[in-house]
């Protein structure tokens, strides 16, 4: 039934709004929270595959009576295949990806719903409001859309930001809304270029503009319009230049909201992503363009990461290292070059959300994250710190493990296109990773502990250490079965190229 | 001389002048200037610039308001009414903008209630400027 492709938006929307109303009353917010959380991840799963046009406007040659009625310059043009309304497209790479949206979604809620005492009715509006967003930019085949959601998921991930209270995240808000509110309204623009050259915001549309010559495919509008939607692409992103204001934006939410900032930030950058390659994808600079913003981000953002103290940061500007990897395989454009960059994104949505849980119980009990007045933590939780430990190789491609089985794809996939020198930065990048990792891991679980660290005789959440244990198994499965994933993500990536 | 009348004459040249001098002005303010309200204000020149733009894109010169009215024919509306996807994208763009300001407006009050200073090298600078209780506390000190 394609009826649950909209819902997919439709119900953390709707429970997001009621959670206004019963604003205060705890235990419906509570119940309601935990009801809606639980069902994020089951409705992709019951979902068939399939399109959805919002008001059941489909494109006109699907409907010869309408059409007849209608001119001949209507009839006979590519108006008749146009799609005349949002459409949402709901296929193997969006199912996976909402699925593991919907879980992230549900341990971020559960968690904050469980380790506060008191219940914070704004936060779970956000939350759920956030995750509504993102789902619609991964499902919507229409870039206007997408960019209405992606301003809806941006004013969130600001309001989790002040919600979270920690030092200055007000100043860190408004930093990032100031670059938001230039980066997104140049993206409009560039939107808007592409509506004057082709007509349509819908990017099946301007595919077929494009690829049928109904537009110059060289014109100046289409290059000028890349060049901003690509600016825009990389603020949404946090790619650099916008890489510190976003590890800035995770470091001050709290972690188990961290958690689903990184998950919007990963799922936008690969929706923008791919509606960018569906449509700027034959231009002779585009692979070289994002092959070249790939490998900066993952070198700056491990080079960033080797230089922070707090863990919070550390993991933020790994994760946009990882980022890059994903970037790589967009840029090197072959069926497994992609497979790779989008299991990759899989698998950081996993990892790091792991990362910041497994950490996020250092600082839930100790409420410190400057990693040189933490120590022996692992005397605390050995099982959590085994856990983390495991998520840690996951992220720096120690095999058996996920991020091992991706990042071994991107560098074949690297070989195979004939550029031995990215295989070789990326297995550097990896190696650098695996030593930030355990540099912060010793300062916080394996060297002495600090006599005036207070705080460590609480016990860590259950809820956490079920989390941590859930998404730690889905590394381990996806590191010995890839295929789950790739199998279906492989079919996405050759209908892409 | 008459070439700068035609110009001044075309109503959706003009819009698209004005759009682009909109978005320059405004990109100069938001990264120039220090004043966070003007910074803003400079943000929501972009907005508008960029929300100009595309309204004039479906500006038609001698065009109809793009409503299928009874006695119309289908060729004659067809050939006649003005675009009317910029528009709805722009009452969307448009709500969406007043979000972002009103929530950039109402960090900026709660920062200048902190800092007693709207200046952004202050508050959003890498260095520590002191808060108003931080000098307030000082003060009482000496």
């Amino acid at each position: 039934m394609n009826e649950f492709i909209p819902l997919m938006v439709i119900i953390p929307i709707a429970c997001a709004l009621l959670l206004n109303l019963f604003h205060k009353k705890d235990k419906t917010v509570i119940l309601m929270g935990i009801i809606v959380a639980i069902v994020l991840p089951i409705i992709p799963l019951i979902a068939n595959y399939g399109l959805h046009y919002f008001g059941g406007h489909a494109p006109l040659i699907t409907n010869s009576t309408l059409l007849s009625t209608l001119p001949s310059t209507i009839q006979n043009s590519a108006l008749a295949l146009f799609h005349p309304a949002v459409t949402y497209s709901y296929g193997a790479l969006q199912k996976i990806f909402i699925f593991i949206l919907g879980i992230i979604a549900f341990f971020a809620i559960f968690n904050s719903l469980s380790q506060n005492k008191k219940v914070s009715g704004p936060l779970m509006f956000l939350m759920f409001m956030g995750t509504a967003a993102v789902t619609a930019i991964l499902l919507s085949d229409d870039i206007f859309h997408m960019y209405i959601f992606f301003e809806i998921s941006a004013l969130t991930q600001t309001g989790i930001i002040l919600t979270s209270k920690t030092e200055n995240n007000y100043e860190t808000a408004l930093k990032y809304m100031i670059l938001g509110s230039i980066g997104g309204p140049l993206l409009l623009l560039g939107i808007g270029f592409v509506l004057g050259a082709v007509g349509s915001v819908n990017i099946t549309d301007i595919v077929y503009a494009i690829s049928h010559n109904l537009v110059d495919p060289l014109s100046p509008t289409l290059l000028f319009a890349f060049g901003l939607i690509f600016f825009g692409w990389l603020y949404t992103s946090g790619l650099p230049p916008f890489h510190t204001i976003k590890s800035g934006v995770y470091s001050k939410a709290l972690p188990n909201a961290s958690v689903l900032l990184q998950a919007f930030t990963v799922i936008i950058f690969i929706a923008i992503g791919i509606a960018i390659f569906r449509i700027f994808s034959y231009l002779p600079f585009f692979k070289t363009l994002i092959v070249v913003f790939s490998l900066i981000a993952m070198v700056l953002g491990v080079t960033m990461a080797i230089m922070q103290t707090d863990f919070r940061r550390m993991i933020a500007f790994l994760a946009v290292g990882e980022l890059g990897y994903i970037g790589l395989g967009f840029g090197l454009a072959t069926k497994l070059s992609i497979t790779a960059g989008l299991f990759q994104a899989v698998n950081e949505l996993v990892i790091t959300a792991l990362l910041f849980i497994g950490f996020g119980t250092i600082l839930y009990l100790t409420k410190i994250s400057d990693t040189r007045k933490l120590g022996g933590m692992i005397q605390h939780n050995s099982i959590v710190a085994i856990m983390v430990l495991i998520g840690g190789f996951a992220m720096a491609g120690v095999p058996p493990l996920n991020g091992f089985q991706s990042k071994l794809m991107i560098i074949q996939a690297s070989l195979q296109s004939g550029f031995p020198e990215i295989s070789i930065i990326a297995i550097l990048v990896s190696i650098v990773t695996f030593m930030v990792f355990m540099k912060a891991y010793h300062s916080i679980y394996l060297k002495p502990k600090p006599n005036d660290l207070v705080g460590a005789d609480k016990l860590v959440p259950r809820s956490s250490i079920a989390a941590i244990a859930i998404l730690l198994i889905i590394c381990i499965v996806l590191g010995l079965f890839p295929h789950l994933v790739t199998d279906n993500i492989s079919q996405f990536a050759m209908g892409l190229i | 001389m008459t070439d700068i009348l035609l110009i001044l004459g075309d109503t959706q040249l003009m819009s698209l002048f004005t759009a682009a001098a909109f978005i320059v002005v405004g990109l100069f303010a938001a990264i120039f200037l220090d004043n966070i309200i003007k910074k803003i204000i400079g943000i929501a020149f972009i907005e508008e610039g960029a929300n100009l733009f595309i309204v004039a894109l479906g500006y038609k010169a001698g065009g109809v308001v793009p409503i299928f009215l009874p006695g119309m024919s289908a060729d004659w509306f067809a050939a006649n009414s003005a675009y009317p996807l910029p528009q709805a994208l722009v009452l969307t763009s448009i709500v969406i903008g007043a979000s972002t300001l009103a929530v950039m407006l109402a960090i900026s009050m709660v920062l200048y209630k902190k800092y007693g200073t709207l200046s952004a090298s202050e508050i959003l600078g890498d260095k520590k400027t002191q808060t108003l209780a931080e000098k307030n506390a000082g003060d009482n000190n000496e």
